[in-house]
């Protein structure tokens, strides 16, 4: 990086962070946390339209539709997380690295369609309340992706 | 570094913050948060075009961009930020990003952002990136190549066997110490203030 140009800019947030009447973080924080869970509900309904396009976009052969797949699963994963859903998160998370590791003719549908059904029990209310479930259907998961990921044995010789 | 000091004070209450996601709920989330943190006002882009125009027109404290917006054109977007004339060139910016793909951790690194925080974001995280990009004293960099805060962190000389490349960076090697360390009275001695009769 040699020959580069060096030097300060001056942006205006130092400043004003610095400016009198402000708030503490811990209240900043408690103020936060309430107007997130304000937007909880919506938040939530809008996952479980996101799970449902999901698995339509994964029946499509239209070329964007694995694209729109990793792209809603990704909203899925962060948006979830914020609530604390970890289970639901995960599932997501582990969606999104299944459409961005596989080349895009490649990718098993039955593979997304598991992660859908997944998604779908953690939102179930039975399932949603019961860590006890939300752990079973995680490990459920992770035992049919490695089942598929297997190679595949092949005929005698 | 993960939740800030609770008794930090600070103040967003005049702050302009420029909120990008293509989520409509993402933007909600990150809205409420700084709602929170008393930012005085929370504009809101979803769409590249229009977050253009809005940053050429006028001037944010801050901007908090998921850049895989529009299929990754957020990392374009910044990477022209950054080499703009426009009033925004400078301005803080906090990279929100859920999952990336490989390729696309090194385009984050170069967009001359001036933090990366990773999804699900915690309101105490975003409130304690926003407070460190406010106080962040690393200086601007600009080279054909990369223009934004400059990405070194650490000062720990060039690796073993490597010339440095800074301008600052020793040509030869210091060599051992020839004489013993100092006392801790010595040391003391520096910052004892001492009265001296003239």
């Amino acid at each position: 990086m040699s020959g580069g140009r060096f030097f300060q800019p001056a942006p205006r947030l130092k400043a004003l962070l610095a400016e009198p009447g402000g708030m503490r973080a811990s209240d900043a924080l408690r103020r936060a946390d309430r107007a997130v869970l304000e937007i909880r509900g919506r938040c939530l309904s809008g996952i479980d339209q996101k799970v449902e396009e999901i698995l339509a976009a994964s029946k499509s052969d239209a070329p964007s539709a694995m694209d729109r797949c990793y792209r809603l699963s990704n909203e899925i994963y962060a948006e979830a997380g914020v609530f604390g859903l970890v289970e639901l998160s995960g599932v997501a998370h582990s969606l999104c690295t299944l459409l961005a590791e596989s080349e895009l003719d490649r990718i098993p549908r039955e593979a997304i369609a598991v992660h859908v059904d997944a998604l779908r029990a953690l939102r179930s209310p039975a399932v949603a309340e019961n860590r006890q479930l939300r752990t079973a259907v995680v490990a459920e998961l992770r035992a049919l992706t490695a089942r598929m990921s297997a190679p595949r044995a092949g005929p005698a010789r | 570094m993960s939740t800030p000091d609770p008794n930090a004070v600070f103040n967003l209450t005049k702050a302009s913050v420029l909120v990008v996601e293509q989520s409509q709920h993402s933007l909600d989330v990150t809205s409420q948060m700084l709602k929170g943190f008393g930012a005085g006002e929370i504009v809101r882009g979803e769409a590249l075009a229009e977050v253009e125009k809005r940053v050429e027109s006028r001037p944010f404290e801050l901007i908090v961009i998921d850049p895989s917006i529009e299929d990754g054109r957020g990392y374009h977007f910044l990477t022209a930020l950054r080499r703009s004339a426009g009033p925004n060139a400078y301005t803080p910016v906090i990279i929100v990003s859920g999952h990336v793909r490989s390729a696309d951790v090194a385009r984050a690194r170069d967009t001359g952002a001036n933090y990366v925080v990773t999804k699900p974001i915690s309101p105490a995280v975003l409130l304690q990136r926003i407070l460190y990009v406010g106080r962040d004293r690393r200086q601007f960099v600009q080279t054909p190549t990369y223009v934004g805060p400059d990405r070194r962190f650490k000062f720990e000389g060039p690796p073993p066997g490597c010339e440095g490349r800074r301008s600052t960076d020793l040509k030869a090697p210091i060599g051992a110490a020839e004489e013993p360390n100092m006392s801790e009275a010595e040391l003391e001695a520096f910052f004892k203030p001492q009265r001296v009769s003239l």
